[in-house]
């Protein structure tokens, strides 16, 4: 399992396909797929906004990644950085940051390796050659 | 020594942080919680870092502004956490002071001279892009130079990302 981290828009879902050799169309997008399908998925874009469908629709997000990870142990999850700000003020909004924070911990734990991309570079934080 | 380590929301700091004392092999231990136990959340928040504490040996001393008093004993283990509420403490309360930041600065570094380590957890609050009302844009402010300060004189600066600790000065 590998991931792939950093701010919106650094480049994550084109270093996964330039150095993990993932395809285009095997790439599930946490924002709109359905929950069954990330199971089966080589790669899966903005895990950090499938954590808010998940919460939206009454799944532990926790749980629901503990569960994907030993399930789908092959896959690239990219999640984006999110916790680098200011408390919000909507407990909704609250809930879902510190979900993120720690759903990312349990992927990045599970990851032999873990990318943070700045500025379209891959910077290798865990593992890696 | 003295650390810093910094990061996100529930990016993993604090149970890092706690690992380097635990590792650190010092017998005595103290845990420095700036938090205020007001509201629901907080209880919650508070009632799981004493948790992740618990049979670790830390003695928990409040200090929720003038961080200076913590009467720790010489070359002890020392935990602080976390800044990001120590800040807004010392900026927002009653008594609130004419420049916290120098305040702060100058707390940690009589502590850090006093322990024989000190680990301070920061919080990274710099970077939602977000422009707040004056008030929390003077807190960010203040937070950026705590955290640049406490870096220069810091023998370690790590900032933790989903659980994994990135060096940025220094190494533990």
């Amino acid at each position: 399992m590998k991931m792939i981290t950093g701010g919106a828009f650094q480049g994550k879902t084109s270093y996964a396909v330039h150095n993990f050799g993932i395809l285009a169309e095997n790439i599930k997008d946490g924002e709109k797929c359905g929950f069954d399908e990330v199971f089966g998925a080589k790669c899966i874009v903005n895990y950090h906004l499938l954590v808010k469908r998940l919460i939206d629709n009454g799944v532990e997000p926790m749980e629901f990644t503990e569960q994907l990870c030993s399930e789908n142990s092959d896959m690239v999850v990219i999640i984006n950085e999110i916790g680098c700000g200011i408390v919000p003020i909507e407990k909704s909004e609250r809930i879902w940051r510190e979900q993120v924070g720690r759903c990312g911990c349990i992927i990045a734990g599970k990851s032999q390796e873990v990318v943070r991309v700045i500025g379209g570079i891959g910077v290798v934080i865990k593992g890696g050659i | 020594m003295t650390v810093l380590v910094s990061g996100g929301s529930k990016c993993g700091k604090s149970r890092y942080a706690e690992d380097i004392i635990s590792k650190s092999g010092i017998d005595k231990k103290y845990y420095i919680a700036t938090m205020q136990p007001f509201g629901e959340e907080a209880h919650l928040a508070i009632e799981r870092h004493r948790k992740m504490r618990e049979g670790k040996g830390f003695l928990t001393l409040e200090q929720y502004t003038d961080i200076e008093k913590a009467e720790i004993s010489l070359q002890s283990a020392v935990l602080i956490e976390c800044m990001g509420n120590l800040c807004a403490n010392e900026m927002f309360s009653d008594s609130a002071v004419e420049d916290p930041v120098s305040k702060i600065v100058s707390g940690i570094k009589k502590l850090s001279e006093r322990a024989g380590l000190l680990v301070i957890v920061t919080n990274e609050v710099f970077s939602d892009g977000i422009e707040y009302e004056s008030g929390t844009m003077e807190y960010i402010k203040a937070m950026g130079e705590i955290n640049s300060r406490i870096s220069a004189f810091a023998d370690v600066v790590t900032e933790c990302v989903y659980g994994i600790p990135v060096a940025v000065k220094g190494d533990v």
